[in-house]
């Protein structure tokens, strides 16, 4: 069974618009880290359509590696939001002034 | 948190359903297994009582709606204006063997390097969250 591409590139479109607005206007800082996880599934999604389109291994690969990258950032912030919440309880952004002059 | 379970699997569905076995699997487990409770996890940690009766978006969020709606726009134009008129599939040269086994010969043929710097890239990952997340000893 084929799919076109076009159909996949319009749900990763979607996806992706779905990511953005969820990362600017959330106001949660775990939330906006789960927001740039969709976005990067969005991206994924496009590298499967083409590498089906293409009859190309390449965009599989591209995708697994963006997964590893994805589980390493999802590390990391997630790090970063324990260290920030022992300095300040909460996880609102709009509370993180500490950097501001 | 159990709506992004639920596109994690739909995308792991479409995964499936484009001929990427592999990447359906890696999907399931790392994404709806793995980052999935990690998030869980700190939500639970963090003890967050008073998130819920707090407002969802910022007062700004017209403008990230714009932004979003802007992005996706693009992208769907770029999308119908250049693969519209594109020829049908090309015959696939990788096709009748396994989705699984052409992965496992690109990965550790001619992409060892790539490999091995997401494994670096991993294991720097694991030593800055410990680093980040330790108790210090002034604290």
């Amino acid at each position: 069974m084929i799919i076109p591409i076009g159909m996949v590139l319009g749900l990763s479109a979607v996806l992706f618009g779905i990511g953005v607005f969820g990362f600017l206007a959330r106001r949660n800082i775990i939330l906006m880290l789960i927001s740039v996880e969709v976005m990067l599934n969005a991206v994924n999604l496009s590298l499967a359509g083409f590498s089906q389109y293409l009859s190309d291994i390449r965009g599989q690969i591209l995708a697994l590696f963006v997964i590893a990258v994805a589980a390493a950032e999802a590390g990391v912030g997630l790090g970063l939001v324990i260290a920030l919440n022992r300095n300040k309880p909460g996880a609102a952004v709009a509370d993180l002034t500490k950097l501001k002059w | 948190m159990l709506w992004v379970l639920a596109l994690f699997l739909h995308v792991a569905g479409i995964f499936l359903l484009l001929g990427a076995e592999f990447l359906a699997a890696v999907q399931v487990i790392v994404y709806a297994g793995a980052i999935l409770i990690f998030y869980l996890f700190v939500v639970m940690l963090l003890d967050l009582r008073d998130e819920i009766s707090r407002p969802r978006f910022g007062t700004h969020w017209p403008l990230a709606a714009a932004v979003g709606l802007c992005f996706a726009a693009v992208a769907l134009l770029v999308r119908t204006d250049r693969l519209a008129s594109a020829g049908t599939v090309p015959a696939g040269g990788a096709s009748h063997q396994g989705s699984l086994a052409a992965i496992g010969m690109a990965l550790f043929g001619p992409y060892t390097l790539p490999f091995e710097i997401a494994s670096l890239v991993l294991l720097a990952a694991i030593i800055g969250a410990v680093v980040l997340a330790r108790r210090t000893a002034g604290s």
